[in-house]
């Protein structure tokens, strides 16, 4: 982990947080630290931790051991209520509600005065395209709607920090990129973003920090591309400019080379432990190849998940301690 | 303390809008009047009026029974002179409801007192012959003894009875009717509304966890503070149900004291308006809160460990019965108000929320008794408040199974 510039304080630190179960172990001696106007990605399997991690951020759930900072404090997510925005995993509202209500009362659990909390759901709701439902019970709204209605009770407050569990899971795609556009601009204007995800691909996009947490326990953690460049560096991607030269025998040495796919004119390949890629271009050359292409390649936040999670847990996703 | 004030509003705003208020609110003091106008004509004898009398006597017996019954105002008495298929025809007559029953008498009746009634509602047609028939059949026999029909006329006024409650030792301007009504008034109201507002609290907790509401909620504002709140909210929303009760019982009673000087006058011997005092007023009022308070923190409790209306629904019947207990034992308290049970029943906390204002309203109580149930009630609605709302913390998060009566008391040490 390679941070060049003096950190600056974290809006959410996790000190070796523990918590179990009357059968099992939810969180090991989970430690991360979240800076501010970042989006952070919690990352794992089911049944990693990850809702258990969040509850006990947003004092849903009381640590066994360990301690939950936010905004620099000790105190739990109820004193800074005002200034944290949660979409649990799962999703409900009251039914019977009209959109509007449900808004301004969420708006004042909060802490938002009536008034404000009105004109900031009016807000919302004109923008997500929602203005002419305002009046309408929950239960008439198609389910899309209700998550669009759900998101904007996270974020009608203002929150300098938002938690979503598992935020995209169950949302139809045009819902997804509502979302995203919105996630992006609340940190454009400086809030910090923790989500939670079991989808590689979407957190490869979103994140700029990421943990990555299995059983429990923490297996990475840092800047992505931090966390990529140390992670990475083991594949070669070369192509060839007509002559190949002796690749073949180069190649075919195992104390450089792990694994390749060779293609004739192009080559995909894995490096052996320890092996220095600078050694393969020299090879290469020495041995008369001509290159057009020579490209150290990072690995994809999926690759790296699964070397560290191991391809059964992270496709099954199934805890494989129960 | 704004936040509580938000899950109050929101509780009653919510629930006064929807429909279902609004026809209990209209609906309850009509099937209140419905109940109580029933139960008057059932004091009446289920309408046994139209009699015959099957006359097998040999001397004047039969024709003076008759004159006497219909004399009395309350039956349309003929004398049948008995003859060969009388009893089949008077029968037939019963069945096509044109009679309401016959009464045989024999010449056994003089000696013996034996006269056979036979109709569609015996039960009741026994309850209302048997003094009026006995007293014809006394005044016969009196005059068949040779006294003078003007001293057996005398002889024969009937009795009335006017009954005076004595409250501290006044005398009250109530009469028994109206002590008996009454009790049975705040008895019936105060066990429908704890029960109904109970599951109301029950149901609202349950929403929340169902939809996962409480997440949100919880991360915002500390447990205690949202099933204050929702209490709260829903006990304002029975307040309010009440005043609409009041003013809505008010005017139908202004209404019914009209009505009975026509026809329903039977109906008000046993169920009289009732002298509503602002003794009975605040004992009533208290009551209600407490039982309300103690109730509803456990059906908050049961719906927090529920995670279905189904399991809800099972949970929440050990509570419901022993509301339902207390409002049986109602009518047994109302016969002897003085009684043990009655005086247990008004101490216990789970029950006096019904047992004591019924007490109030049918007997003479100390003072004493009423502080000291006030009092369990009370401590009784800390310590039950303090473990529901453990139960309630722990298990608004909870999904999955219910929690066997371990888990439950493992959840009431940790929270």
């Amino acid at each position: 982990m390679t941070s060049v510039a003096p950190a600056p304080t974290p809006i959410l630190v996790l000190d070796r947080v523990h918590k179990a179960f009357a059968d099992h172990t939810a969180v090991d001696n989970l430690s991360l630290a979240v800076p501010p106007g970042v989006i952070y990605g919690l990352l794992g399997p089911n049944g990693a931790g990850k809702t258990t991690t969040i509850r006990m951020i947003m004092d849903i759930l009381q640590p066994d051991a360990g301690s939950v900072r936010l905004f620099g404090a000790p105190a739990g997510s109820r004193v800074h209520a005002g200034r944290i925005g949660y979409l649990p995993e799962e999703r409900g509202l009251y039914r019977k509600m009209r959109v509007l209500d449900v808004l301004v009362f969420l708006g004042e659990m909060k802490g938002m005065e009536r008034r404000r909390a009105r004109r900031s759901a009016g807000e919302w709701l004109e923008r997500l395209g929602l203005a002419q439902w305002r009046l309408r019970r929950i239960d008439e709204l198609s389910k899309g709607m209700q998550q669009k209605v759900q998101f904007i009770s996270t974020i009608l407050h203002e929150p300098a920090l938002v938690v979503l569990d598992e935020a995209f899971a169950g949302l139809d795609p045009v819902n997804a990129q509502v979302m995203k556009d919105v996630v992006l601009e609340l940190r454009a204007r400086g809030a910090t973003i923790l989500f939670s995800t079991h989808i590689m691909e979407q957190a490869e996009k979103l994140c700029e920090h990421v943990c990555i947490i299995a059983r429990g326990r923490k297996l990475v953690d840092g800047p992505l591309g931090d966390i990529k460049r140390t992670r990475g560096g083991h594949h070669l991607v070369i192509a060839f400019d007509g002559s190949v030269g002796a690749a073949a025998r180069v190649f075919a040495d195992t104390t450089l080379v792990k694994k390749v796919d060779d293609y004739g004119q192009y080559a995909e390949v894995e490096l052996a432990a320890g092996a220095d890629p600078q050694r393969v271009l020299r090879d290469l050359v020495a041995s008369g190849a001509r290159l057009s292409r020579f490209e150290l390649r990072e690995p994809s936040l999926l690759k790296i998940f699964i070397d560290l999670v191991g391809p059964e847990a992270a496709q099954a996703g199934v805890r494989t301690d129960a | 303390m704004r936040k509580i004030w938000a899950i109050v509003r929101r509780e009653f705003v919510e629930r006064v809008r929807t429909r279902w208020f609004w026809i209990g609110a209209l609906l309850g003091p009509v099937l209140f009047g419905v109940v109580f106008f029933l139960s008057g004509q059932l004091g009446r004898g289920g309408g046994v009026k139209r009699i015959a009398i099957v006359d097998g006597t040999t001397t004047r017996v039969g024709a003076r029974l008759a004159e006497q019954l219909d004399q009395s105002g309350a039956f349309q008495a003929v004398r049948v002179p008995v003859a060969d298929g009388v009893v089949d025809s008077l029968t037939a007559e019963v069945r096509t409801k044109r009679l309401d029953g016959f009464l045989i008498v024999t010449d056994a009746a003089i000696d013996s007192g034996k006269v056979e009634y036979r109709g569609s509602n015996v039960f009741a047609g026994k309850g209302v012959l048997q003094r009026p028939v006995g007293e014809a059949l006394t005044v016969v026999r009196l005059e068949r003894a040779g006294v003078d029909p003007q001293v057996v006329a005398r002889a024969a006024l009937p009795l009335r009875l006017e009954t005076r409650k004595i409250t501290r030792g006044e005398t009250a301007g109530e009469s028994a009717a109206q002590s008996f009504s009454l009790a049975y008034f705040m008895g019936t109201i105060l066990y429908t509304a704890i029960l109904l507002y109970g599951i109301n609290v029950m149901s609202s907790v349950l929403e929340e966890k169902t939809t996962r509401m409480v997440e949100v909620l919880v991360s915002s504002l500390r447990p205690f503070q949202l099933l204050l709140g929702k209490i709260l909210g829903v006990g304002a929303v029975s307040i309010f149900q009440f005043l609409i009760w009041g003013v809505a019982g008010r005017l139908l009673l202004a209404r019914r004291a009209r009505l009975a000087a026509g026809d329903v006058g039977g109906a008000d011997e046993l169920f009289q308006v009732p002298h509503v005092t602002g003794a009975t007023f605040a004992i009533f009022m208290a009551y209600f809160l407490g039982g309300f308070f103690l109730y509803s923190a456990m059906f908050a409790a049961v719906g927090a460990m529920s995670s279905t209306e189904q399991e809800a629904r099972q949970a929440q019947q050990p509570v419901a019965w022993m509301l339902v207990l207390s409002f049986i034992s109602m009518f047994a308290m109302l016969n002897d108000p003085g009684s043990a049970l009655a005086v247990t029943l008004s101490l216990v906390p789970f029950s006096s929320p019904v047992a004591m204002p019924v007490r109030w309203a049918a007997g003479n109580l100390p003072a004493s008794e009423i502080v000291l149930s006030l009092a369990i009630l009370v401590a009784a609605i800390g310590g039950v408040t303090w473990i529901a709302a453990r139960i309630y913390r722990v298990g608004i998060l909870m999904t999955g199974k219910r929690p066997n009566l371990k888990e439950l008391l493992r959840w009431i040490r940790t929270a």
